[in-house]
């Protein structure tokens, strides 16, 4: 191992999943093993880290001011669903269901790893709020104590808030239960828990 | 269910130890500190993949190796003959069920049940209510993954109060956390009530099998704080009322985490009133209560790993214990000396320096 191998090895094994080994055998992959690869990830890697951005207005991967969604007039932007991370906003593009835009907090509420309000993207959140633009909150946060508690500090702080018109802002948050085309056969008790909990009535 | 083959590789003070069991009682004898509680606590792993000793697994490696292994072959009321392998190493534990990788503890627990007798035990009775709790906890997330799943939510979220509490940070904080604290709590006391008053009958019956005494045992659980209804609303508001207090000692200074078990014989805290020979039959009760119960919710007779217990009780007790193991369940017992011809047949192994050696059967 050379120190500049090593160096690269340190650099990768920072990034989210790897590991010592892992990182090794990506350094001697792109170095040595298909060195052919690897100007164009440097050039993807210079070109993205110039114009990727998040998006000043929700959150999302943007290359300009805005994001493509929050540019989209075709989309509600009184309504406004807030998820933890880009990946959670892609898989709610992927079900088509949804035309409102949408709200990044990049992360949660998380005493015990550290985070605070100040660490999440909740100020710009309190900041549409409070501008009117927003009529409608739809909050798709995780199933767990931290989600819930994020979910709970929006609330707090944004339930008095009123669009523009003076009518409250409605919030709501999805539900949790039976994955669908799954029966209740095969959902563990903890899936099975939640989704009685969270019944609807029917008729 | 029952153990049929126990090999056990660089488990503590065993190298290698490879061992069948015909029978239903299987008896390790030799002095201390030679391995029977190592087998014991090998054997005991296998349910909650946890020691019964030590929280930490890297103790159970024998000195200077990196892996262990427990491999058991069980016949099985609900699987048939199923195969049990767990390494273990420096980093963690894998389990691999019939060849196939168990990855999630649900999906584990309760599948591989024993109960530990110990002569340890008696602490459950005198010691700290940290104890009984954690028994509790064990006995009722042993058969049901909800409740694991409610305790593991509600220490998350006390986690979260409390390292909110130590920082001093602003009540908009404090109070989302609160919200999740105060539903896990409603829900965790509720399981807790329900799961004591399913034991209660068996600690009962338990005892009075045991005890030669005409007097009953009987537990309760205690809360150390019961606000209103007990619903998620009402410990929401509890948790909000002592927001003040619990910022002054750094911490949440009531709720679900306090509570206790009160155990009574005769009508009297067994911990300030029982006599010694009382206390040891009720802590015996506890025990079966736990066994009756992983039958009653699984469906699967758990196998018994009893640690030197057997010494210390007085023939009379000796014997009615006995009976009430009852004639269906395998035990694994350990002792200093051979148990009394009339606790029935055993497969007898002296164990010395690590190492096991079946005795030739009568
Ligand atoms: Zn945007």
């Amino acid at each position: 191992m050379t120190p500049a191998f090593e160096k690269l090895q340190q650099a990768l094994k920072q990034l989210p999943g790897v590991g010592y080994r892992s990182a090794e055998r990506m350094a001697l992959h792109l170095l040595v093993e298909k060195p052919a690869q690897l100007p164009a990830l440097v050039a993807a890697l210079e070109s993205a880290a110039r114009t990727v951005r998040r998006c000043s207005r929700c959150g999302n991967l943007a290359e300009g001011e805005l994001c493509n969604l929050c540019e989209d007039a075709r989309r509600d932007g009184a309504v406004v669903c807030v998820v933890e991370h880009v990946p959670d906003l892609v898989a709610m593009e992927r079900s088509g269901a949804y035309r409102g835009v949408y709200h990044v907090l990049h992360g949660r509420l998380s005493p015990i790893q550290g985070v605070g309000p100040a660490d999440i993207n909740f100020a710009a959140l309190e900041a549409r709020v409070r501008s009117g633009e927003v009529r409608e909150l739809i909050l798709a946060l995780s199933n767990d104590v931290e989600g819930e508690a994020t979910c709970h500090f929006i609330t707090q702080h944004l339930a008095a808030e009123t669009a523009a018109g003076g009518a409250p802002i409605k919030v709501s948050r999805i539900g949790f239960g039976l994955p669908s085309g799954g029966g209740v056969l095969y959902a563990d008790a903890v899936t099975l828990k939640s989704a009685l909990d969270g019944r609807r009535d029917y008729v | 269910m029952r153990l049929r083959r126990l090999t056990l590789q660089n488990f503590r003070n065993i190298a290698m130890a490879e061992l069948s069991f015909a029978g239903r009682q299987q008896f390790f004898v030799g002095p201390n500190g030679q391995g029977k509680t190592n087998l014991l606590e090998a054997v005991g792993f296998v349910t909650a993949l946890r020691s019964f000793r030590t929280a930490d697994t890297r103790l159970l490696l024998a000195q200077g190796q990196r892996e262990a292994a427990i491999a058991c072959d069980f016949e099985h009321e609900v699987q048939g003959a199923t195969k049990l392998v767990i390494r273990l190493h420096g980093e963690g534990k894998e389990v691999a069920c019939d060849g196939e990788r168990v990855t999630r503890l649900a999906d584990h627990l309760g599948r591989f049940p024993t109960v530990v007798f110990s002569s340890q035990d008696q602490q459950l009775i005198r010691g700290a209510p940290a104890l009984r709790r954690r028994w509790l906890d064990l006995t009722l997330a042993g058969t049901d993954p909800v409740y694991l799943h409610g305790l593991q939510n509600y220490h998350r979220a006390l986690a979260g109060r409390n390292q909110l509490l130590k920082r001093q940070a602003a009540t908009a904080e404090l109070a989302a956390f609160e919200q999740p604290l105060g539903a896990a709590a409603a829900a965790l006391v509720a399981a807790r009530r329900r799961g004591v008053a399913a034991l209660a009958p068996h600690v009962a019956a338990g005892y009075a099998q045991i005890s030669a005494g005409a007097e009953t045992a009987d537990i309760t659980y205690a809360e150390d704080s019961a606000p209103g209804d007990g619903d998620a609303a009402a410990w929401h508001a509890h948790f909000a009322r002592t927001r003040a207090r619990d910022l002054q000692f750094r911490g949440t200074m009531s709720g679900p985490h306090r509570d206790d078990i009160d155990l009574r014989v005769g009508a009297r805290a067994a911990r300030d009133f029982g006599s010694e020979g009382q206390q040891r039959s009720l802590v015996l009760a506890l025990r079966l209560a736990q066994v009756s119960h992983v039958r009653e919710c699984t469906g699967i007779e758990p196998v018994l790993l009893a640690d030197d217990v057997l010494g210390e009780l007085d023939p009379t007790r000796r014997r009615r214990f006995w009976a009430a193991l009852g004639e269906a369940r395998q035990v694994l017992a350990t002792g200093t000396e051979l148990p009394d011809a009339e606790l029935g047949a055993w497969d007898v192994f002296r164990v010395a320096g690590g190492g096991f050696a079946a005795e030739a059967g009568p």
